[in-house]
């Protein structure tokens, strides 16, 4: 198991330079090039000269490749036009909102999701399946912007219930120890926070995890009709197990493993879904960062977005594969 | 009271309207101790109604349309479906074709060997685990209790059935259901997975029904055999008495399609001609008729059922369900049996061979 | 299959027939498919006819200016923006714009993708090698913040944005195409082709293209529906076209996104129209897949 880990990580290395050099050409060819690009267009003639000795651009390219992914590897990804702060104390700020978000979102998704489809497949051609494939359909065809915006107009506006912007009421004032606000009102052990809290998170988790629900609920239940035709199902009710430990032992953990994967696979889907949902909820993640960033063409902030977001991506398929390893015996004693 | 009745199964599959007849009612006794072999080609119905004994026919489409299968007194057809599941694995077990399949590849062995104990017999972790190692050890798994974390992908495809077959004799069932359980395997592996078959049921007293379309896996285990065509038996004698003495067209057909040692050696092998009957009606006539050299206009238009012949009983009775039963002298002619004494067609090497 | 259901399958005869002619079977067979089709030939006719349907020009003005403008009336059934434009004639003008980038977008993906993928599996070896991993590459970037960076990059004509959309699904049909080909070179039909002698590149375009068509379709129709919801979405960000007399249905829904509390209409008919675009073209491309290959019922 630990040797599969690590050959993993080290098929990560080629990945992580193909970005760097990615994201390298990319912040070179923005209009204006590497000075402008990291300075904005606002800078003076001094600054772009002083920044373009201080880049190296007179050297030869891998020279300046090669420093620029120095510069990476500490976490240096220059600073901010816009607030003069280091890319990185930003992003320090701003990326546990999203993740937050992210995770209450594929939380959403798995915990409908599984039982959804689970019981769609056992129900196959019934009137449930049937609706859950049209509903997953209708679910998958609806942007996720839009669909953030009905339930606002809906709990928000209409109702009231929940509230429609930010992450925590600005009346109400909360220690950020880790800036994942529901551990910080752990932290803290302050409930009324922690309520709120989740009030604020609930639209926005649940816009944001629609899709991923939807395509969950279809993967389920495609894997859960292929185990509940496998011999080996068969086996278990010839040995008289309850109905119970047959569903729970025998097929879902064996329609569980290709779910595992597409949650791998939805979270690029996950990402730049967050950006518009917190464009829409105003909530002060990486995407409404990012977003700020290519509107000021503080691009600084922007390459510093992109490759939080590309690094996230590999993670967390690294993640899905590292599980899908400990569930899939198979791979894990090659 | 035998212990296991079965009588006039039927069952049916239905997908989008059509209708597959795919048992016709057969009937038979189990004994314990019994060993009975059901032979047919694939597609005759003979699975089907080992998976409809048990209850675990594949849902929706396959349903028993009648019948009964008495067992300990009870009609396990209309049993209500937790009291049938307490039977199934427990009394009546089952052990599948394919060892590659049909063994769940997330869990390990123990936890497939010990569940079915844990669920009948309410034996602890512990307790259920050693007897695992046991039985493991029981079937020739050498390092049993090794073995026990490994998961099945870990074992050779003989190993797999040995651990198929562990898993279905766990809780001493009275009656063992062996479908197809050599087809899969290599021929070497096939003779000791028989033998240990043959072994265990001998030494634990169950009845066996073993399912093969092989005729050559029936000879050396079955006490007697039933052959099965269409959904319906068509002919069922003592095993060795059906070898020696085949009287329908298609039990014939199935031995001359298959080489014997004790056949004269230029005896060309014969296979059946056409193809099985599609079975999307009732049979209202004989259903190997089409491929039959002997069928007559009753073969065409009267179902045949099942006719004791020479009058033999009990244990011992050879039925035909024929119209035109294949006379003796085209038994000799396929060289499947040796003519009587007093006839001159046998010549002397071959008396020698039987001898 | 259980073997009970391997016999009741084989028992069962099966009339022979084509692999075209059986999906296109199971196609008309699935209501889906009808209620897909019929969806789109819809928007299609707006968008073609959309002079003749919409009752006014997208810009033009038959109200008056309101910082609260009405909603649905009878003679405005889905009433009047804050410019006094009629909202109706708008979302009919706006299927021109999504139906096109939805077309033009796949269109460059698709060649640009089917190229590089034929180019991979055909050579195999190092090249194969280059372009995979720089398809990996790509697919490690989210495809809708390549699109946003590509955006950002190129400009916001409306061709760039095509492209940018266009770009992101590039892996996804290189891959297809590659994987398809490199399964059929070891088909036993193309290697009885090869072994009468059959010329390499008359071997791709003959024996294994049009055998790979069937799930690039499905994947083409899938795209079109993730065309038009990018498209949307970079407007809702402020990266749609930059040319302010198109109107498309994500800006429409942007720009007035703030006037949610008492002009929803001006959210919700623009938005349910990407909705039913975008679903005309999953039902489409769902029935497609189910047709083509009814094991992947996912």
């Amino acid at each position: 198991m630990l040797r599969y880990v690590a050959k993993r990580l080290l098929l990560l290395v080629p990945v992580l330079i193909g970005l760097s050099i990615l994201v390298f050409a990319y912040v070179r060819a923005l209009p204006g090039g590497p000075a402008i690009a990291l300075l904005g267009e606002r800078a003076t003639q001094e600054s772009v000269e002083a920044i373009n000795r201080e880049l190296g651009l007179d050297q030869p390219i891998f020279v300046q490749y090669l420093r620029y992914a120095g510069n990476l590897i500490q976490g240096d990804f220059g600073s901010s036009v816009l607030s003069r702060r280091p890319v990185v104390e930003e992003l320090l700020d701003r990326f546990p909102a999203t993740v937050e978000l992210g995770f209450a979102a594929i939380l959403f998704a798995v915990l409908a999701g599984v039982p959804l489809g689970f019981i769609a497949a056992k129900r196959y051609q019934g009137v449930l399946d049937n609706a859950s494939l049209v509903a997953s359909l209708i679910g998958i065809s609806f942007p996720v912007f839009f669909l953030a915006l009905i339930m606002k107009y809906i709990f928000a506006v209409r109702l009231g219930w929940l509230p429609s912007i930010g992450r925590l009421d600005i009346t109400r004032s909360l220690e950020h120890p880790t800036n994942f606000y529901l551990l910080d009102a752990v932290i803290v052990g302050d409930w009324a926070a922690f309520v709120d809290v989740v009030k604020h998170l609930l639209m926005p988790a649940i816009a944001l995890g629609t899709i991923p629900l939807a395509i969950i609920a279809r993967i389920t239940r495609a894997a859960t009709l292929d185990v509940l035709s496998e011999d080996y199902v068969r086996t278990a009710r010839a040995k008289g197990l309850t109905t119970a430990v047959i569903d729970r032992r025998h097929i879902l953990k064996n329609s569980l493993l290709p779910v595992v994967t597409v949650i791998g696979l939805q979270t690029g889907l996950l990402l730049t879904g967050a950006i518009l949902t917190e464009t829409v909820f105003a909530w002060p993640g990486v995407g409404t960062w990012m977003l700020n960033a290519i509107n000021n063409r503080d691009y600084a902030v922007l390459q510093g977005g992109i490759v939080f977001f590309a690094f996230l991506v590999v993670v967390v398929n690294l993640l899905v594969d590292v599980s899908y390893a400990f569930l899939n015996p198979r791979i894990r004693y090659q | 009271m035998p212990l296991l009745e079965v009588r006039d199964l039927q069952v049916r599959f239905s997908t989008r309207g059509k209708t597959v007849y795919a048992v016709n009612g057969i009937s038979f006794d189990l004994d314990p101790g019994d060993t009975l072999g059901i032979v047919g080609e694939s597609g005759c119905g003979k699975s089907v109604s080992s998976l409809a004994m048990l209850g675990i026919l594949p849902k929706p489409a396959g349903r028993v349309h009648g019948g009964q299968v008495v067992f300990d007194g009870e009609d396990l057809l209309t049993l209500p479906d937790e009291r049938l599941r307490h039977i199934r694995g427990n009394d009546i077990a089952m052990v599948f074709q394919d060892p590659m399949t049909s063994l769940n590849p997330v869990l390990t062995v123990s936890r497939q060997l010990t569940e079915a104990l844990r669920t009948h017999l309410d034996l602890g972790k512990k307790e259920a685990a050693a007897e695992a190692a046991s039985l493991l050890d029981r079937v020739g798994i050498p390092d049993a209790r090794q073995r026990l974390r490994d998961y099945p992908h870990q074992f050779s495809g003989g190993m797999r059935q040995r651990v198929g077959i562990t898993m279905a004799i766990a809780c001493r069932p009275k009656v063992l259901i062996a479908d197809e359980p050599t087809t899969a395997l290599d021929v070497t592996i096939q003779a000791q997975i028989l033998e240990l078959l043959r072994t265990l049921v001998r030494e634990e007293g169950m009845a066996l029904i073993l399912v093969t379309h092989d005729l050559g896996v029936v000879a050396g285990i079955c006490e007697r055999t039933h052959v099965m065509y269409a959904g319906r038996f068509v002919e069922t004698a003592p095993t060795g008495e059906l070898f020696a003495n085949p009287r329908h067209p298609y039990t014939v057909g199935l031995l001359k399609s298959v080489p014997r040692l004790d056949a004269a050696r230029k005896q060309r092998l014969d296979p059946i001609g056409g193809a099985p009957r599609d079975q999307t009606s009732e049979p209202t006539a004989c259903a190997f008729a089409p491929r039959c050299a002997y069928a007559s206009t009753e073969s065409w238009e009267q179902l045949p059922v099942l006719r004791e012949l020479d009058g033999a009983t009990g244990p011992a009775a050879h039925r035909v369900a024929c119209w035109n039963p294949v006379p003796e002298q085209d038994l000799v002619a396929a060289g499947i049996r040796q003519a009587p004494t007093g006839r001159q067609t046998g010549d002397q090497p071959d008396e020698e061979r039987q001898a | 299959m259980s073997i009970a259901e391997a016999e009741a399958a084989q028992l069962s005869v099966e009339q022979p027939s084509g692999l075209w002619s059986d999906a296109w079977r199971r196609v008309r067979r699935n209501p889906a498919a009808w209620v897909g089709a019929g969806l789109l030939l819809f928007f299609v006719i707006c968008a073609v006819f959309a002079p003749l349907l919409a009752p006014y020009g997208p810009q033009e003005t038959v109200g008056s200016l309101a910082a609260v403008p009405p909603g649905p009336t009878a003679e405005y059934p889905f009433g009047l923006d804050e410019q006094g434009r009629d909202v109706l004639s708008r979302v009919i003008y706006g299927a021109r714009l999504s139906l096109l980038v939805g077309l033009v977008s796949v269109a460059i993906g698709l060649s640009l993708g089917l190229v590089l993928g034929a180019v991979s599996g055909y050579f195999g070896g190092r090249v194969d090698g280059v372009i995979m991993r720089f398809m990996d590459l790509m697919l490690s970037i989210p495809g809708f913040l390549l699109a946003i960076g590509l955006v950002t990059l190129l400009g916001r004509g409306l061709f760039q944005i095509m492209f940018a959309i266009g770009i992101t699904t590039v892996p996804i049909f290189a891959r297809l195409l590659r994987g398809s080909i490199l399964a059929q070179r070891e088909a036993d039909y193309v290697l009885a082709a090869r072994s009468v002698g059959t010329p390499g590149f008359r071997l791709l375009t003959v024996h294994i293209l049009p055998n790979s068509i069937a799930p690039v379709i499905v994947q083409a129709t899938l795209a079109m529906a993730t065309a038009i919801i990018d498209v949307a979405g970079l407007s809702f960000l402020g990266l749609g076209p930059n040319d302010p007399s198109l109107p498309e249905w994500g800006k429409f829904l942007a720009e007035n996104a703030a006037r949610l509390q008492n002009s929803a209409h001006l959210v919700f008919f623009p938005g349910f129209a990407v909705v039913f675009s975008v679903l005309a073209f999953n039902l489409l491309g769902d029935a497609l897949r189910e047709a083509i290959d009814p094991k992947l019922r996912a």
